[in-house]
């Protein structure tokens, strides 16, 4: 067996592979000791073949234990060697012990879709910790579990959750096909798994939702949709989903119901103001002024009077300013990060206004288009409309305000031409979601 | 489901204004716009009935697949081709003159096409896309928009600057007189809301049922006085008649007092531009999908996951034509299309009417061909 083994993985220095005697009988043993579990090998093997050794004992321990595995194939050897299982052969038959070492044994803290008074688990990179978080939140017997692995370079184990009550067949079968399909490279987290089954490349918005949340998987799994959990990465897909359900915050669940109400108005008007605020200013000061009460629109202009050029260059130099203030604040390090963010405040404060490079507005626009910004709860979807917003800007260079609202039709029938998964993505008065929260309750 | 249907009604009475009704009223308000307005709600209420009871007995059909039903096929292609040039003319008479008001309240100095090309652009690709995206759409908008109009409607009927006076003047004056065919004609579009039900019965479940259809007259009165009125109301009697885009100055008499924005005119002009789109979207839509009907191969879809060419083509087409019109035409002559099209609307659509009466009484004779294999429409479950 031994021989076997090493003729595929040659001999990595991570590797142990040895022949154990105890006077009585031999053993081969194989396994990554970094990935193995140390204390749960010495109980299951190491102390039962050594001080205690009783040969019957052992071999009743070998074929009746569930944590061994018999006849596995020899070219899936390397496969579980990899996975962090152990090999032996004892007299003659080879077992496979499972014992994985794993990294996480409680639920993480919310980091990216913080509750205030919500649970405050969320998922973790273990597949099998996840799906005991899964089965807490939605312990019916209708959960079902699907198991994937995709044959390529991580073979990350990938799990397919729906209810098997409430599941469409359509979409469940469609979603299945894809995942079967997946191509071949490495597989490294849940948003490039999304990615990858959503297909189309060039979609303006998500269809699909990723979450760290167990509790807003088990609503979503409640309506009768699918998830998607993957080995290795703490957050879980959700799909189909709508439009609306990127504006929702776990906490509207959890909130009195005329604050969570009050919330998701904040959030859409939020979303507008983002999208829509560099264009409009763009469109108002160059072609426009008229439209705006008059003494407003002399503010506006008398704040630009030192401003050298038109007004799209600016909101271009100021966006262009505040985005690269959001990128650099995310990657840096905390320490460097409060610095990063005080120096770029004050550049983007009093004294680029001072200098005459920006209109005082304008700073005012970017702040609100920031600000804005991080209410949208979902990070994948304030990405994108992060990147829309520039549309929205290019034609109100060119076309004005008329061009603006032009723009913001096209952008409901794109929405309204989506489909998630076979599903309408923004059509009103479908969701179920209200009903689902209170089922849950 | 059945909201879907109100929503047409709803917007077909406020998009009135873009079709120059109250224009052509106006000119009129003299000799015979009132006293034809009775005539026009009797016809559009009764024409909405029928429609509606008609089209409950052939649920998930269009129009064309019902001629299909009745009629040899050379003679229901020629009524498809009759109904795809009115609703293209439609959209095409309404996609200039919004175009040339916004010209002319945005950005004089722009050259008009830019505006037309910007909205044709917008329009060809809302019309190619399925009849259910449309549908969505078209309930996203008029949601947004609806509540805005109607608070500047109210707006301008509590107003204190509404000349009541006037408005009685001519009330009292037109009402003697005998009614005018052109103004019955031209009332009677606002109330053919009901008309879009020709494509859109597709997507109609089966056990739909059209409850509050007590409501369509009510709604249409009131979107037929208020466009007619309240310009009167505002100009005197004899200054309303002259603009050609009556509304437009209308609502420039308002003012908002608070709020960023100060002329109603602005606010309207934007919200009208989404209706003016949506409207224009339908139209298109719907002259398209009565000539794809035409073609032997055609099976009616209402949600398929690829748009066909053939879509683009048509619209594509169909916004050429858009330029072609609004390059030998001006306002002069569109103000005449504009009042040739509502003629022409509203005599096809009492031969429809007709036909569809003759249709019910062909049905209930038995002189209806199978209704072959139903195709599959809304199978909608399709991927993406």
């Amino acid at each position: 067996m031994l021989e076997k083994v090493k003729e595929i993985l040659g001999t990595p220095s991570d590797f142990t592979a040895e022949t154990m005697d105890n006077g009585y009988a031999k053993m081969q043993i194989c396994f990554f000791p970094g990935m193995c579990d140390m204390d749960q090998l010495k109980d299951a093997i190491i102390v039962p073949f050594s001080y205690r050794f009783d040969p019957d004992e052992f071999r009743r321990l070998l074929h009746t234990s569930i944590g061994f595995m018999k006849d596995v194939p020899p070219e899936k050897w390397v496969d579980f060697l990899l996975k962090g299982y152990v090999i032996i052969e004892y007299e003659g038959e080879v077992f496979l012990f499972r014992a994985i070492r794993r990294m996480q044994t409680k639920p993480d803290q919310t980091q990216v879709e913080a509750s205030l008074q919500g649970p405050q688990s969320a998922f973790t990179e273990n597949l099998d910790l996840n799906l005991t978080l899964v089965r807490n939140l939605y312990n019916i017997p209708e959960l079902a579990v699907e198991n994937f692995e995709p044959q390529n370079q991580s073979k990350s184990k990938i799990a397919l959750l729906y209810d098997r009550a409430k599941r469409n067949e359509t979409t469940l079968e469609e979603v299945r096909k894809r995942l079967r399909d997946l191509d071949s490279g490495l597989l490294l987290s849940a948003g490039q798994l999304a990615k990858k089954i959503s297909q189309a490349k060039y979609r303006l918005f998500p269809i699909t939702q990723i979450t760290e949340r167990p509790d807003r998987l088990s609503i979503h799994l409640n309506k009768g949709k699918l998830a998607v959990l993957m080995d290795g990465s703490r957050f879980a897909i959700l799909l189909p989903v709508h439009f609306f359900d990127f504006m929702y915050a776990m906490d509207d669940h959890y909130e009195p119901s005329w604050m969570s109400r009050f919330l998701i108005g904040l959030r859409y008007v939020s979303m507008m103001l983002t999208l829509m605020l560099p264009a409009l200013y763009i469109s108002i000061v160059s072609y426009n002024p008229e439209v705006f009460r008059v003494q407003l629109a002399f503010t506006i202009d008398g704040s630009r009077a030192a401003v050298p050029y038109p007004s799209f260059i600016e909101v271009l130099l100021m966006l262009f300013m505040i985005e690269a203030l959001i990128e650099a604040s995310l990657r840096l390090p905390r320490s460097v990060g409060s610095t990063a963010a005080t120096v770029g405040g004050l550049i983007l404060g009093q004294a680029a206004q001072q200098a005459g490079l920006v209109s005082s507005i304008m700073i005012i626009v970017t702040s609100v288009v920031a600000i804005s910004n991080f209410v949208i709860p979902n990070s994948t979807f304030s990405y994108f409309i992060r990147i829309l917003k520039y549309a929205f800007v290019i034609v109100a260079v060119f076309a004005g305000l008329v061009g603006v609202v032009v723009g913001l039709f096209m952008l409901v029938v794109y929405l309204c031409n989506m489909r998630s998964f076979g599903e309408p993505y923004f059509a009103l008065f479908q969701s179920k979601a209200g009903k689902a929260s209170d089922k849950i309750q | 489901m059945i909201r879907y249907y109100y929503y047409h009604i709803f917007y077909v009475g406020m998009m009135n204004i873009m079709v120059l009704v109250p224009y052509v009223l106006i000119s009129h308000r003299f000799d015979g716009a009132v006293s034809s307005f009775p005539l026009a709600i009797v016809f559009g209420t009764v024409y909405s009935y029928v429609t509606s009871a008609f089209f409950q007995r052939f649920p998930g059909l269009g129009l064309p697949e019902i001629y299909k039903l009745f009629l040899p096929v050379w003679l229901a292609n020629c009524l498809n081709m009759v109904g795809v040039v009115i609703w293209c003319t439609a959209g095409i008479i309404v996609l200039f003159s919004y175009s040339n008001t916004v010209g002319i309240f945005f950005d004089p100095e722009a050259s008009s096409y830019l505006n037309l090309a910007i909205m044709a652009a917008a329009s060809l690709w809302a019309a190619s896309r399925t009849s259910r995206s449309v549908q969505f759409t078209h309930e996203v908008l008029l949601i947004v928009s609806t509540p805005i109009i109607l608070w500047i409607l109210f707006k301008a009927l509590f107003s204190h600057w509404l000349d009541w006076d006037a408005i009685r003047l001519v009330a009292d004056a037109g009402i003697r007189k005998p009614p005018s065919m052109v103004c019955l004609f031209a009332a009677s579009f606002v109330f053919s809301g009901h008309m879009n039900i020709t494509l859109f019965n597709r997507l109609n479940p089966k056990d739909l049922k059209f409850r509050l259809r007590w409501t369509i007259p009510i709604v249409g009165t009131f979107f037929l006085l208020v466009s007619f009125f309240v310009p009167i109301g505002f100009h005197g009697t004899q200054a309303v008649g002259n603009y050609l885009y009556v509304w437009s100055v209308t609502t420039d008499s308002l003012m908002m007092k608070y709020g960023f924005i100060q002329r109603v005119l602005y606010l309207f002009l934007l919200l009208y531009t989404f209706l003016s789109l949506v409207f224009v979207m339908n139209t298109w839509h719907t002259g398209m999908e009565f000539f794809k009907a035409c073609f032997k191969k055609y099976k009616p879809a209402t949600d398929e996951v690829n748009v066909p060419a053939i879509n683009w083509w048509i619209c594509g087409v169909l916004a050429g034509l858009t330029f072609v019109y609004a390059y030998f035409t001006n306002d002069i002559f569109n103000r005449v299309a504009a009042e040739l099209w509502l003629v022409t609307r509203f005599i096809i659509e009492s031969i429809l009417i007709v036909l569809l009466l003759v249709f019910l009484v062909m049905k209930k004779k038995g002189y209806m061909k199978r209704i072959d294999d139903q195709h599959e429409r809304r199978s909608g479950g399709a991927s993406r």
